[in-house]
């Protein structure tokens, strides 16, 4: 089914809660409707199986206009559908929850109750997600007229001592936020009965930095290097999403050798992504030489990316309307040798982790995902893959030069840990032959165009495939050197649900592998989650258990 | 000759500056950094550049630890969790601060869910400007920490300035 035809389905499905329709794109097509109908709406959308929920942006139209308005964005394949909700900004805006039917959303509404003011009513937790615990109530930073004055801490309160540790006869087993497993913070509860999980949760928001509002302070050039250190290892996908919505909402035309030097970083950028990743999940197994080898292979992407580039980690080859840094003769030397290299490696670790006994027993049968739960969960990228789930933007949505050096979808119908290595490790190989091709074949022309200081008014979606799956940009112009409003959803955040769904039966000492088979990546999709708890009925927060550890040491 | 307290307890001292000297311990905080720093300092620890070569190894505990290698800017929300590991760290313990976010705020400054740069949290010891540094950078940075030690003195950092117009 092409895009049109799916656009029109969807218009079909929708008709009966249609209050208008717009089509800003020729890709998408936005319907607006009454919020007592979002929930209907939603269901006909999943009853039909059109597509999945992909983001839900929050706008706030300000003062004057005196509303807000919650987009639910739907995306299958190219199409992308848009239900528009209108909330009044004063009083009590109220919308109903979708997360009975798509669980992934309820991170999505805690968000958007939180930074916009929204009351997501029957949302499964409707607690912080991003923001600190001493935020002041009733300050929104996605309003327009928010100030980061109205945001200074509120005091803390430090709640009571609880009375012991122990739980009948379960531990509660507290993880993080420092912990050796990860490099970055994130804090987990596990409910354990012996050795087996019984109940997860998790609470992040330690690496919340405010981007999104931040790139309303700042002009279109400088968002560009902002959003470029939303994630320090999958950079170059957020300056590409920005950079192609921005290309878009200005008409810019960017020119082909760009757009191919463009896919080609992000051919290095997934090397270097997934050499990373299967470094720290052997660490996490105990096989540290697969580790040390290789973070030393990944070495070669990282010397080669600085020859191309200039830097190792936040690259920053492109700009607006084009990319800044040609490659020639001696670089397509270069860049063939170390595919060479990184070749005859890829296929090693590949047999590697398919026949080493010790590691197949931490891998293979754990932490199994059918495809359907893929589906259920919301799963993205390499984690939707490995599960048989049919999910790439660079095979669905063709962006860029996609449709010139177009990649094959790497699937796996196994579903389990082992299904994640062989799925990314074989991503590795189409990748090089990928990055060759482009090599090979590089059309002539211009590096960059021209890029307008002002960018006209409008809105657009830009979706990119991260290594770690598709990352989603709502951008929107009202015709100023800033933009209005970007929305940014991370593939992470998705993967999440699959994993502490996952946990619960599995082995404690499973966890650490579990967790960093989705390849989390907490810059990014930075929040706090509570997914599912059974009857762990004590959880601590930090205050407490700071209080709990002060008064056990003073009882000594 | 009878050994005094005093003079035990210069032998003790010069043992444990020794043994810090060539194999100091580090733990690695990540207050709100966006990763770039991290990895480049993971990729220092393996065998590429091979900062254990100068004995350093990464310990989970911060009770192992002597240098807290934090990146970063502080966010509101990692603000405690860094004082409190801080505060787990035996004496003596030196601090740090690796990238342009950790030091100014960088890109990140004025942003709602930021208190600031890791010196406004902790006394920092070193920094490591760069954004990220590179592995070398931190290598350097770790080794001028070293030599300080090795003097028993506590070095006092020259904090990067940003540019006359800043
Ligand atoms: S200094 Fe740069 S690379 Fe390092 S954490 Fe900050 S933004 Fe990322």
């Amino acid at each position: 089914m092409n895009t049109e035809a799916r656009l029109q389905r969807a218009k079909e499905i929708l008709a009966p809660f249609t209050k208008e329709t717009l089509t800003p794109e020729s890709n998408r097509v936005d319907i607006v409707i009454d919020a007592a109908d979002l929930t209907q709406a939603t269901a006909a959308l999943k009853a039909a199986d059109w597509g999945y929920l992909s983001a839900i942006t929050g706008l706030d139209l300000g003062p004057e206009a005196g509303s807000l308005e919650a987009i639910y964005h739907f995306c299958d394949a190219a199409a992308v559908t848009s239900l528009r909700v209108r909330l009044p900004r004063e009083g009590q805006p109220e919308i109903a929850s979708v997360a009975d039917q798509v669980p992934v959303a309820s991170f999505y509404e805690r968000e958007l109750s939180e930074m916009l003011g929204v009351i997501v009513v029957g949302t499964p937790d409707p607690t912080h997600l991003f923001l600190p615990d001493d935020w002041p109530e009733g300050v929104f930073p996605n309003r327009r007229d928010f100030k980061i004055e109205d945001a200074a801490p509120v005091e803390r309160d430090v709640p009571k001592v609880p009375e012991q540790g122990r739980v009948g006869n379960k531990f509660i087993v507290p993880i993080g936020p420092q912990h050796p497993a990860l490099k970055e913070p994130g804090h987990f509860e596990f409910a354990v009965d012996g050795e087996i999980i019984t109940g997860a949760r998790m609470r992040l928001g330690y690496v919340h930095r405010g981007i999104e509002k931040a790139t309303e302070q700042r002009n279109w050039i400088q968002n560009l290097y902002l959003l470029e250190r939303i994630c320090g290892i999958c950079s170059h996908t957020h300056t590409s999403a920005y950079a192609q919505g921005a290309e878009k909402l200005a008409q810019v035309e960017v020119p082909m050798r760009a757009l191919a030097i463009r896919e080609l970083v992000a051919g290095l950028e997934r090397i270097h992504s997934h050499l990373l990743w299967l470094g720290v999940v052997a660490h996490e197994a105990g096989f540290d030489t697969l580790f040390m080898y290789s973070w030393r292979d990944r070495e070669t992407v990282m010397n080669l990316l600085e020859e191309l580039t200039g830097n190792r980690v936040n690259y920053s080859i492109s700009v607006l309307g084009g990319v800044k840094q040609d490659i020639g003769p001696e670089q397509s030397k270069s860049i063939h040798k170390a595919m060479d290299y990184l070749e005859e490696r890829i296929r090693y670790y590949l047999d590697v982790v398919t026949s080493d006994a010790m590691f197949l027993q931490r891998t293979r049968g754990i932490g199994t995902m059918t495809r359907d739960e893929a589906i259920l969960y919301g799963a993205l990228g390499p984690t939707a893959r490995a599960s048989g789930l049919e999910r790439d933007v660079r095979v669905d949505a063709p962006y860029g030069a996609y449709g010139k050096f177009p990649v094959s979808l790497i699937t796996d119908e196994r579903g389990d840990l082992e299904a994640k290595f062989v799925v990314r490790l074989k991503e590795l190989l189409v990748s090089c032959f990928t990055i060759r091709t482009i090599v090979d074949n590089l059309p002539a022309g211009e590096l960059a165009v021209r890029f307008p200081r002002k960018v006209p008014a409008g809105e657009t979606v830009s979706r990119v495939e991260a290594p770690r799956g598709e990352a989603f940009y709502f951008i929107k112009s009202e015709g100023g050197e800033s933009p209005t409003r970007i929305k940014i959803r991370t593939p992470s955040l998705c993967n999440w649900t699959s994993v502490i769904n996952k946990a619960v039966g599995h082995q404690l000492a499973d966890m650490p592998m579990m967790i960093s088979g989705m390849d989390p990546c907490f810059s990014c999709n930075d929040r706090m989650v509570t997914v599912r708890r059974k009857d762990d009925s004590q959880t601590m927060t930090w205050a407490q258990l700071r209080a709990y550890g002060i008064e056990k040491y003073k009882s000594r | 000759m009878i050994a005094t307290p005093n003079l035990i307890n210069r032998v003790v001292s010069g043992i444990t500056t020794w043994a810090r000297v060539n194999s100091p311990w580090i733990i690695h905080f990540n207050s709100g950094s966006c990763n770039g720093c991290d990895i480049e300092i993971l990729a220092t620890l393996t065998p590429y550049y091979d900062i254990e070569r100068f004995g350093i190894k990464l310990k989970g505990s911060p009770r192992h630890a002597d240098v807290l290698v934090c990146t970063g800017p502080v966010t509101r929300q990692a603000r405690d969790r860094l004082l409190r590991i801080y505060e787990q760290m035996p004496e003596p313990k030196f601090v740090v601060a690796v990238g342009s976010c950790g030091i100014s705020g960088g890109t990140f400054a004025g942003c709602y869910n930021i208190v600031g740069h890791i010196d406004e949290v902790l006394p920092v010891d070193a920094y490591i400007p760069g954004c990220p540094p590179r592995p070398e950078a931190i290598i350097d940075g770790v080794v001028k920490l070293l030599t300080h030690l090795k003097n028993g003195t506590r070095p006092e950092p020259i904090k990067p300035q940003l540019g006359e117009q800043a």
